[in-house]
């Protein structure tokens, strides 16, 4: 019997519509649009999903497991942030303030059924390399990790680089540690190499990763931000080498999650941004070959 | 429901005082963004009608139903309230008066402190609050009191 292929699967970000939420869309209006589009992986971000976070009602709750049963979601990814300069005057919290927000979100997390954590640490420079205690933080971190099986997972995003000393900072701690539960969530806009017309101010030419670069991060990655800035009427991606970096995963049979990420202009329009995000997916079907 | 601007136009009235005396006005405002910061890493510059600043001095805060004066949210015990996404904070100006009936210019500026972007964005008063919100129509509308 021959091995099934394996190939990524194709999931969303809350993210795509945040403008929206609250204003004219609500979380079973993206699980509709999931489900339409046979896009079932899903990425949270936490602090605003969640009413009365991070202290969830029993009536949310309650809805949250119903909503997830009746779209068929698979919860993928808990985004969350471990806030480091949290009252005027400080540059990095303590050990204790932040392991006390570390360890109450992956025990959310696991109860609302994620098995991984887009972990976003507190950054002390322009290439937001993280706090000094970073080390300290995740190894504290990791047995609650561990107890709760969710993966803590830094996102690697612009304008840092796939290559730069703080990525291999982390794979060296991954080794060191010999640890399954903390990992990486790359974000597709490292690999942008074409300014989008409306935000070129952003696009920073000196900061771009390889699609080969990610090669010996995979093993460590569990799930992708698959940003995505312009689709074109003709479903292709114009900013990104998409067609590179997923024909890389599926040589090497990353089977995770890419979550569309929408950060291109106009997302204050609701049919826009619906309209993109269905063309991401159209996109990514073909080149899945699905 | 929320408006998607980050001025919410709902809310947007003259407050009276015990007595029945009009003592200033009320305006909400919301995070257009995925998450709400924790109270202690809100920041406030002012609310603007019709080119007068009204600041952090004159105003209260009025978060998940609590009220606040500026140097109340700021407190360090306070990074553990998060500011909500589903309600807009309710921003309570001391005016005598008042606003005048008819057609106001609104201008807002506040943000919060983002740990995971660089700390040289903490400055609300830098340029990059002018660059992405001086001319943004979520920050700036115009608003009628009736």
């Amino acid at each position: 019997m021959s091995e099934e292929r394996k190939v990524p699967k194709r999931g969303i970000s809350t993210y795509c519509f945040y403008p929206q939420l609250g204003v004219n869309m609500d979380l079973e209006d993206i699980f509709m649009h999931m489900q339409d589009m046979g896009a079932t992986g899903l990425e949270i971000l936490a602090d605003g999903i969640i009413p009365g976070y991070p202290y969830p009602s029993e009536e949310w709750l309650n809805k949250w497991f119903g909503l997830i049963k009746k779209y068929d979601i698979v919860p993928v990814e808990y985004g969350h942030w471990v806030e480091s300069r949290l009252y005027p005057g400080q540059r990095e919290a303590s050990l204790e303030e932040s392991l006390e927000q570390l360890i109450r979100d992956i025990k959310l997390a696991h109860y609302l059924g994620f098995t991984c954590m887009r972990t976003k640490l507190g950054v002390i420079s322009e290439t937001l390399d993280p706090v000094s205690n970073w080390r300290e933080i995740i190894h504290e971190a990791l047995p609650y990790a561990e107890a709760f099986n969710v993966v803590m997972q830094p996102e690697i995003h612009a304008p840092t680089k796939l290559t730069d000393r703080m990525v291999n900072d982390y794979v060296e701690f991954i080794e060191k540690e010999n640890t399954k539960y903390f990992g990486f969530n790359i974000d597709f806009g490292v690999f942008q190499n074409k300014p989008v017309p409306e935000m070129a101010r952003f696009f920073r030419e000196d900061r771009v990763s390889k699609p080969e670069d990610i090669i010996p991060l995979l093993p460590y990655v569990h799930c992708c931000h698959a940003k995505y800035y312009n689709m074109s009427a003709d479903f292709e991606e114009t900013t990104i080498p998409y067609r590179e970096v997923i024909q890389i995963m599926i040589e090497h049979g990353w089977d995770g999650y890419l979550l569309s990420e929408y950060e291109g202009p106009h997302k204050e329009d609701i049919n826009h941004c619906i309209e993109q995000v269905r063309r991401h997916h159209v996109f990514m079907k073909k080149i899945l070959g699905q | 429901m929320m408006e998607i601007e980050a001025l919410q136009y709902k809310g947007f009235r003259n407050l009276k005082d015990e007595n029945g005396d009009i003592c200033g006005f009320q305006v909400g405002i919301r995070f257009v963004a995925y998450r709400g910061p924790w109270l202690s890493q809100f920041r406030f510059a002012y609310v603007k009608v019709d080119d007068v600043e009204y600041g952090p001095d004159v105003c209260t805060f009025f978060v998940n139903g609590v009220e606040y004066t500026y140097a109340e949210m700021l407190k360090p015990e306070n990074w553990r309230v998060k500011v909500q996404m589903q309600a807009p904070i309710y921003i309570h100006v001391k005016k005598e008066g008042g606003l005048a009936m008819g057609c106001h210019r609104v201008s807002v500026k506040f943000s919060e402190i983002a740990s995971y972007i660089p700390e040289r964005m903490d400055d609300i008063n830098s340029e990059m609050f002018e660059m992405m919100h001086g001319n943004d129509p979520a920050y700036n509308r115009d608003m009628i009191i009736v």
